[in-house]
């Protein structure tokens, strides 16, 4: 296995291009979805058995081990290539998760299977009435011999339908002083009796995300990772990094470059008013990636990210809106057609990236909370 | 940047950091608009002796040689501070313009008396509004035996007030000349017209002025280069003194929304009024990385489309931002923030004058269309 991290970025940047480009299924190429555990398979075990499915563990669990700045040439090229989003939680959290909060019986038996494609997670933390009050939780585990058993249901939970495990927030203290002090971080196994779904189809008309129901679910005591009660601490650990990947300028300006493509095919360029708009969001995008590159280079110091990577998400996902939005606005008439329509010499799926830039601004902390943590983090105001 | 480069950029870095503790002489800023003083000899000496007027002007000059992202940390702290003293149209625009001309003792002596600060030239080169480099020139050179007889109107001329004379762009035949007129040159006269801030622009006006060959500057395609450049490198810097203006009226702004009392709650305790905050605070980090990385690509020396396109986009994002900014400073700070009494309101000022000159956000984001139509293919 070659030590990547001792390759130029260019050498890196090259060798991922050229894989991602030629090995990627052409026919899932900026599918306008996330791609369903059936249609990703191969590429996953493709990517498993070259040494790349893992590119942020480190190399002793099966990882690339790859620096912050050689990650984020993986993504950006992922992205690039339109390599489409697989069921990823278990490589993006419980890996991370478990590396950083769990035990070595944990290590040894989970990361090996997310590795290898046998273990498929999916993230149990919203709930029908804790949404942006995540820590108002109410899905509670209760100790029982040796289990610890589970009450209660998740919603929004993504590919939910293709996960084999999913790794639960509960609350495990109910007379907790704080709410965030009383919830545990559990992994269940989704062949578990009492565990049932429903699939839940989006706006797009995707079934992306499901809700699970738990009814006297039985997890075995050594799946609680970390302390118990300290959950809370476990879920807000990993999120920095998440939101520099989510504020890449990468998405928007595919979209920038459907929305040109759009413009120059409908002679809209000799529209001074329409002209001035796209401008606005061109330099709105162009100063994203000023924005973005600062983060990137605080990183690439070795340096932590703090609260205020939080205003990358809400700038990307705010730009990544307008965009689509001005994307369909230049399609005229077009702009009401599903699927991709044939504008000039161009395909454009026109509503793709209005569907795909909506969740942006909900998921992970919706853009209303971001910027509560940063009035309150960053600006130091009162509350 | 070599090693004693970096050395004079943390000197330069800690000097302004020293100069902005002490805070803006707020007292004579607001006097501006009764005093139009907005030149003070001893001040312009300080900014001298400090280094900072010299900051662009070549070391073969008596200056640091240093580039633009030295110049925008100076300028961001003027702007900060509300210094009214013309530091961007002396120590940048003129200072740029000069650099371009042709190695005479004049232009070295101008260089050498911008940075030692006994001498203050200013760029005349504007005559009709959001016309990037003068291409709307009436102002001609008519040549004779010894050199030329200039006649022409110009405006928007920052910094008049204290200059000892103008860098004046012409047209001789179908050639660009800039050329050296001192400001008590026969047929040389200059109005003031008074701006928000209290400073003013001027309007020089040129009737058969005699200027000896010994006087030009530079001709044709150097001329042209060397004006382009100047005005590009220092929107740029102005919109580092923009990005000063817009953090120190936020800063305040937060301050106020901290202690403010209303409904029995600090005002700044609202999530309404929080929410804008951080929507303009994201607007200041957004300008203050771009500024960042304009300055680093225009030392760098890119082609004139790269350097048009990169300052243009600084000058749009600053502008805006800045004046949202200090607008928003007066709606935070309520009917306070409506008298002349309060110091946001200053900012506000300083942000539109700022702004306007050398092209305002939106006559930059045209440029900005203009030169993209005219580039094939994007940057990824």
């Amino acid at each position: 296995m070659s030590d990547w991290n001792a390759m130029s970025d260019e050498d890196f940047r090259r060798e991922v291009r050229t894989f991602f480009e030629n090995e990627f299924p052409a026919e899932y190429k900026f599918l306008p979805r996330r791609m369903r555990w059936h249609e990703c398979r191969d590429w996953y075990l493709k990517l498993s058995r070259k040494g790349w499915i893992a590119p942020n563990w480190p190399r002793e669990h099966g990882g690339m081990g790859l620096a912050p700045t050689k990650l984020l040439i993986y993504y950006e090229e992922t992205e690039r290539a339109g390599v489409g989003r697989m069921p990823d939680q278990g490589l993006t959290m419980v890996g991370p998760t478990l590396i950083r909060f769990g035990n070595d019986a944990q290590r040894a038996h989970f990361l090996p299977k997310i590795i290898a494609g046998e273990a498929i997670w999916c993230q149990g933390y919203s709930e029908p009435n804790a949404g942006s009050d995540l820590a108002s939780l109410r899905t509670e585990a209760v100790p029982d011999g040796n289990d610890y058993v589970i009450n209660g249901s998740k919603i929004w939970t993504s590919m939910a339908h293709d996960a084999t495990h999913i790794y639960v927030l509960a609350r495990t203290d109910k007379q907790a002083r704080k709410k965030q002090e009383g919830i545990s971080f559990f992994l269940v196994d989704m062949k578990t009796p009492g565990i049932t779904l429903r699939t839940i189809r989006n706006i797009a008309g995707h079934e992306e995300f499901c809700q699970v129901f738990f009814d006297n679910v039985r997890t075995p005591k050594e799946n609680l990772v970390g302390e118990l009660h300290k959950g809370w601490t476990i879920a807000k650990g990993l999120l920095g990094f998440e939101r520099l990947n989510i504020g890449s300028p990468r998405r928007p300006l595919q979209a920038m470059e459907k929305l040109e493509m759009l413009a120059r095919a409908r002679g809209l360029m000799s529209d001074p008013a329409f002209v001035e708009r796209l401008t606005q969001l061109q330099l709105d995008l162009a100063d994203l990636g000023s924005l973005y590159r600062r983060f990137v280079d605080k990183v690439r110091r070795g340096e932590a990210l703090g609260p205020d990577v939080s205003m990358l998400k809400v700038w990307s996902m705010d730009t990544y809106q307008r965009l689509s939005e001005l994307l369909i606005e230049a399609a005229g008439e077009y702009g009401a057609v599903e699927g991709e329509v044939a504008i000039g010499n161009d395909e454009i799926d026109v509503l793709s990236p209005f569907y795909n830039s909506r969740p942006g601004t909900i998921y992970g902390g919706s853009n209303e909370i971001q910027r509560n943590i940063l009035a309150k983090y960053v600006l130091n105001l009162p509350s | 940047m070599t090693g004693q480069d970096m050395e004079h950029a943390a000197l330069l870095a800690q000097s302004v950091g020293d100069y902005v503790k002490h805070g803006a002489d707020l007292p004579r800023v607001r006097a501006l608009a009764q005093t139009h003083a907005e030149f003070d000899a001893a001040q312009w000496r300080q900014l001298a002796e400090l280094g900072w007027l010299g900051v662009l002007v070549p070391e073969s000059c008596g200056g640091l040689g240093l580039g633009l992202s030295e110049a925008a940390i100076v300028a961001e702290g003027l702007g900060r501070a509300l210094t009214p003293e013309p530091y961007t149209a002396v120590a940048v625009l003129a200072a740029r313009a000069l650099e371009g001309a042709a190695a005479t003792s004049l232009r070295d002596g101008l260089l050498g008396g911008i940075a030692a600060g006994t001498r203050v030239p200013v760029v005349a080169w504007q005559e009709q509004p959001d016309d990037f480099g003068g291409r709307q020139l009436a102002t001609v050179a008519v040549p004779f035996e010894g050199g030329f007889r200039v006649s022409g109107d110009k405006r928007f001329v920052m910094g008049a007030a204290a200059a000892d004379g103008y860098v004046v762009s012409a047209l001789a035949g179908g050639e660009l000349q800039l050329l050296w007129i001192p400001r008590d040159a026969a047929g040389c006269s200059t109005a003031s017209q008074p701006l928000a801030d209290g400073r003013c622009y001027g309007s020089v006006s040129l009737s058969d002025v005699v200027v000896p060959r010994e006087q030009v500057l530079a001709s044709g395609k150097a001329a042209r280069d060397a004006l382009d450049r100047a005005i590009d490198h220092a929107a740029a810097v102005g919109s580092a003194e923009l990005v000063g203006i817009m953090k120190r009226a936020h800063e305040m702004s937060l301050e106020y929304m901290k202690t403010r009392v209303q409904f029995g709650k600090p005002i700044g305790s609202f999530q309404a009024l929080q929410h804008r905050a951080v929507d303009l605070h994201i607007q200041q980090e957004l300008a203050d990385a771009v500024l960042r990385e304009t300055v680093a690509e225009l030392d760098g020396g890119p082609d004139t489309s790269a350097r048009a396109r990169a300052a243009s986009r600084a000058k749009s994002r600053c502008a805006e931002a800045a004046l949202a900014i200090t607008r928003a400073a007066i709606q935070f700070h309520g009917a306070i923030g409506f008298t002349e009494d309060c110091d946001v309101g200053l900012y506000a000022k300083r942000a539109m004058t700022v702004s306007a000159w050398l092209g305002n956000g939106r006559a930059h984001r045209a440029r900005y269309a203009a030169l993209e139509a005219g580039s094939s293919g994007r940057q990824a």
